[in-house]
């Protein structure tokens, strides 16, 4: 770990007051990842240069808006990317030893919902429509562990028990349609934690859910967490989603990791000005404090994606060197890095009329 | 924003609106899903009216029985005073151009096969306003008006973003110089900076033209910033019609409670466990006897079981539907705070608003 991070900064976070802690390595250390899809203009990796790590039993938020390329990144951990298109160009994802990105297909089928598992979107189109919940979630037991069918069963009833799913006899016999959304999602979770997984990537679990029924998952999900010391990615559009749950943040780019850090230095110390932006944008929930501020204009399509920071056509601080010049993730604090020449912006940006 | 709503001044008025939705019959028994059932309301000229609620609520009904985009079942909609469920062909024509609505999904609500000046230009000719070059004229401004380049008026829906497209069908919304626009959903489909920009946009807007926004949309935060007043509806029902700011502050209905109680904090530093609510939204096609709500309330007793509570009236023209909203209201749930954000996040976007201006100023509509 010493070695690497002389190499190039990482987002692995060191807590000086707990030596314990600080020893521990990280469950997943991704590191200088990037993807690339063919076809696309040379040099631009639709993921550039991503790090950042997780620890056992907590939480990293990949924030970002769509195309930020967060996506990509945790299919690419979950060997769930098809090549071709997208091709993984350079870095190395290291889970407990092991480097994910050069397993064999079969080695990765042996990982993925056994000791990584992940939770999508859209629980009516990742559930198949024709078996019941109970065999869904049986067929990724017994794939895994060496127990009978009825065992299998046995299982995901417990786990359908796990998730608080009410009267879960009649429900291992359900067929998806006969569930609501939120319940679809509790068998989504179920079925990802059956094998008690030690790594568990979620992609917006909640974005298709109503704000009742997201408040009673994100609430399950911790809980589960905390129950099985399980760590998570939780993949959000969502800042309020962000600030509820994360131990950990990375907001993402275009693509890149413009800042990272714990979460309340995200919040209360936000340095990129994609972030300061993003965070303007958001309504608040106190009295209306007159207009929101905004990002101008859109993502760049990728033919005109800038050399530099590919932030610089939409930042207000940005000059010709943003342009040009990526900057490096530099780091503000121990633990909370920002890929910006001009942060913080009060300091270099502040005093120009 | 609510000077301008003065309280005797009525556009568009709900008098006990009910859409029955029927289906079945052939194979299985029929089954009624009563999407709006017995829904009165009004809404004032200059103000910004948000109906909310989770899906399945009927709110999106509503506001298409607001427009007579649908027919009710039973009750009536007037506009100015007048019933327009009765109007005539040329008359409701007429009414179109004064009531207008922007849909959700900005991809699914434009033509592809139409490149976004006839997109743009079709109310107008519709409803003769213009024609040769003075329509032209009044594309290129619409689209001006709302942030699109004139020179992309030969351009097709797919070739703008999301955002893009959103202020494509609000420049249509425009086109037949309406009194009132229904957003049907109008900015959950986009990213949060685009959002911010959407937003900002249709209150220039409505400022600009004095138009009457009737927003119809599930998050709670963006209707705290844009309205004046809400409507939180809860399977085909009003639960409580209050000023946005005591609806917040103090919100009276236990449903209302649990809405703002589930709102994720923007603060890492005031996490709280929550008061949830269980389970989901009963079926509207099976909705509980009396108040529809007791399935989930944590306040329910035998009574709401059995008597439907009425919209009845409450301090500061506020309206609730709750036998026991005085005594929940004492138990403190539910008022939302969030807290102010840190010094350093608030100097920075001070900062970033003042560069941001600047950044406006040499290309007076960027995106």
């Amino acid at each position: 770990m010493v070695h690497e991070a002389a190499r190039r900064p990482i987002t692995e976070i060191h807590h000086p007051s707990n030596a314990a802690l600080d020893s521990e390595r990280p469950l997943l250390s991704v590191q200088g990842l990037s993807i690339r899809f063919d076809g696309a203009p040379k040099d631009v990796n639709v993921v550039d240069d991503v790090s950042f790590s997780v620890r056992k039993g907590k939480t990293l938020c990949i924030v970002g808006e769509s195309g930020c390329g967060k996506s990509v990144t945790s299919l690419a951990l979950m060997g769930l990317l098809p090549t071709p298109p997208a091709r993984i160009v350079a870095g190395s994802a290291t889970f407990d030893g092991q480097n994910l990105l050069t397993l064999t297909e079969r080695e990765r089928a042996d990982l993925r919902g056994d000791r990584m598992a992940m939770i999508f979107q859209e629980p009516m189109t990742s559930l198949n429509p024709a078996f019941t919940i109970g065999d869904q979630i049986a067929e990724g037991i017994v794939r895994h562990r060496k127990v009978s069918k009825a065992e299998a069963m046995e299982r995901a009833l417990d786990m359908l028990k796990k998730v608080r799913i009410p009267a879960p006899e009649k429900r291992l016999r359900a067929y998806p349609h006969e569930m609501s959304g939120g319940m679809r999602q509790r068998v989504m979770i179920a079925m990802a934690l059956a094998n008690d997984p030690e790594l568990l990537i979620a992609d917006e679990p909640t974005t298709a859910l109503d704000v009742t029924i997201q408040a009673q998952i994100l609430t399950l999900i911790k809980r589960l967490q905390e129950e099985t010391g399980t760590a998570m990615i939780l993949i959000t559009h969502d800042l309020g989603v962000v600030a509820e749950v994360a131990d950990e943040v990375a907001v993402m780019y275009a693509g890149h990791v413009v800042e990272s850090g714990p979460v309340e230095a995200i919040f209360e110390d936000p340095q990129h000005p994609y972030t300061i932006g993003l965070m303007g944008s958001v309504p608040s929930l106190g009295r209306r404090q007159g207009r929101l501020a905004t990002i101008r204009g859109t993502v760049p399509p990728a033919e005109l994606m800038p050399k530099g920071c590919r932030f610089t056509p939409r930042c207000p601080f940005s000059d010709a060197r943003c342009g040009n010049e990526l900057p490096p993730l530099g780091e503000i604090r121990p633990g909370h890095l920002a890929r910006c020449w001009y942060a913080p912006v009060e300091q270099k940006r502040g005093a120009a009329a | 924003m609510s000077v301008m709503a003065t309280t005797g001044d009525i556009i568009l008025e709900g008098v006990d609106l009910k859409k029955h939705f029927g289906s079945g019959g052939l194979l299985s028994s029929p089954t009624v899903v009563r999407a709006v059932d017995g829904v009165s309301l009004d809404i004032r000229r200059g103000e910004t009216f948000a109906i909310v609620g989770e899906s399945g609520c009927g709110k999106s009904t509503l506001g298409r029985l607001l427009l007579r985009l649908i027919e009710p079942t039973a009750g009536d909609v007037r506009y100015e005073g007048r019933s327009i469920l009765k109007l005539s062909k040329g008359e409701l024509r007429r009414l179109r151009r004064e009531l207008q609505i922007i849909f959700q999904d900005p991809y699914a609500s434009l033509n592809p096969r139409m490149n976004v000046g006839d997109i743009i230009a079709e109310p107008i000719w519709l409803h003769n306003l213009a024609s040769g070059s003075a329509k032209r004229d009044r594309v290129a401004d619409l689209m001006r008006t709302v942030g699109l380049l004139p020179t992309h008026a030969d351009r097709y829906p797919h070739e703008f973003s999301g955002g893009q497209r959103q202020r494509i069908g609000i420049a249509r919304a425009l086109a037949g110089d309406p009194k009132l626009i229904v957003g049907d959903e109008p900015v959950s489909a986009l990213d949060v900076s685009i959002q911010a920009q959407i937003i900002n946009l249709l209150e220039d807007l409505k400022d600009r033209f004095g138009l009457t926004l009737v927003i119809v949309a599930h998050d709670l935060a963006v209707i705290r910033h844009m309205s004046d007043r809400v409507a939180v509806m809860y399977l085909g029902e009003i639960m409580e019609l209050s000023e946005t700011d005591a609806l917040f502050d103090n919100p009276l209905h236990p449903y209302t409670q649990a809405l703002l109680a589930a709102i994720p904090i923007p603060s890492p530093s005031s996490r709280q466990p929550k008061a949830l609510l269980q389970g989901d939204v009963p079926s509207p096609a099976a909705p509980p006897s009396g108040c529809r709500f007791h399935t989930r309330c944590p306040h329910a007793r035998p009574v709401c079981k059995e008597q439907h509570p009425a919209l009845e009236a409450a301090p500061d023209g506020r309206r609730v539907a709750c036998h026991f909203w005085r005594e929940i209201q004492g138990a403190g749930a539910g008022s939302i705070s969030a807290p102010p954000p840190s010094a350093a996040l608030a100097k920075r976007l001070a900062l970033y608003q003042t560069w941001r201006e600047r950044q406006d100023k040499p290309v007076a509509t960027s995106s």
